[in-house]
């Protein structure tokens, strides 16, 4: 899977594991998964919401987010998360 | 039988408190595992007493302080029970018996270790099961020294109290995925600690009781097993003195 398609895995884990209600299109590749950027962008999920999508792409990628400095740097976008998943060993 | 489909983890359950969840627990239909630190011969015979109610049992020797010793009980438990613990009762507890200044560093380490960095290792690991399932109970088994204190007692104590603020703390983190996390606080209970104290010392630790006896076992596995219950659905972050009325806050 290249990184493209893993972007597109994570955007669909997001809003379906989440039950977000905007759709993948709406969603940008570098806006924070957490919160909202300084332009606004952002799905405005709270670090509560941080530990099930840690159980979500645990399962769904076989890797390990076993840390806050690990799950800061992998849920900082969509993008960074696309790129932890591509380059992290398998759990 | 309230647990009926339910995978229960009881660490420290091959003896006193622990036994009698476990047990309890199996009688109820729960699939039970539990780890013991060193004497096999009392977890096979916990075993045995398990699956002759009917329970699919694992065990497994592992010290809840070594992290990879965790990690392995719990992915043994979820290859024999079938996957992930729903309930976890971070029973297993060791003491040292010290006045706080002399409390050697390596006996105050061994007592945090376990007490309360055993139970933080244990619940990291049953969080991502429960989360993924949105539905899971944590009971913490504390004392009424984590709320009275206990002379001779510091690094139990410290370690009980700090697992009673954990417990807290977790309850509001997981509240939404519909997790409970709760701690039972037993108060003198008759187990193999208990037997060999002198008659007198006894009856001076009595005489301070309100119900003016010690514990049974099976008592304090009731209120865990109320507490691992959906009838607890709305009970959470809170502690369940079976002391005999000793704390009373």
């Amino acid at each position: 899977m290249d990184r493209s398609d893993v972007r597109a895995e994570v955007k669909k884990l997001l809003i379906k594991g989440l039950r977000l209600t905007v759709s993948a299109q709406e969603i940008v590749d570098e806006a924070p998964i957490f919160g909202q950027s300084s332009e606004g962008t952002g799905l405005g999920l709270d670090s509560i919401d941080a530990l099930e999508l840690v159980v979500l792409v645990e399962e769904r990628f076989n890797v390990t987010i076993g840390d806050e400095d690990t799950g800061k740097r992998a849920f900082a976008s969509v993008a960074a998360l696309a790129d932890f998943i591509s380059e992290a060993p398998a759990a | 039988m309230t647990l009926a489909g339910r995978r229960v983890v009881v660490t420290g359950g091959s003896r006193g408190i622990g036994r009698a969840v476990v047990l309890a627990c199996a009688r109820e239909g729960a699939a039970v595992a539990f780890n013991y630190a060193s004497n096999e011969a009392a977890a096979a015979e916990t075993a045995s007493a398990a699956r002759a109610l009917g329970a699919a049992v694992c065990t497994g020797r592992a010290d809840v302080a070594d992290a990879a010793a965790v990690a392995a009980f719990f992915a043994q438990v979820r290859a024999d029970l079938g996957g992930p613990a729903d309930v976890l009762v971070n029973n297993a507890a060791v003491t040292h018996d010290a006045l706080l200044m002399m409390t050697g560093d390596a006996a105050w380490n061994r007592v945090l270790d376990t007490n309360l960095t055993g139970a933080f290792l244990c619940t990291k690991i049953a969080l991502r099961g429960m989360i993924g399932g949105h539905w899971g109970r944590i009971i913490n088994v504390v004392s009424p020294a984590a709320f009275l204190g206990k002379e001779g007692a510091g690094a139990y104590a410290a370690s009980k109290g700090g697992l009673v603020a954990m417990t807290k703390s977790l309850a509001r983190e997981v509240a939404r995925y519909g997790i409970t996390v709760n701690a039972v606080s037993p108060g003198l209970v008759e187990t193999g600690l208990i037997a060999g104290m002198a008659p007198e010392h006894r009856e001076t630790l009595q005489r301070r009781i309100p119900l003016g006896r010690l514990a049974t076992p099976e008592e304090v596995a009731a209120a865990v097993l109320y507490l691992a219950s959906t009838g607890a659905s709305y009970v959470t972050g809170t502690t369940l003195h079976v002391d005999g009325g000793l704390t009373m806050l």
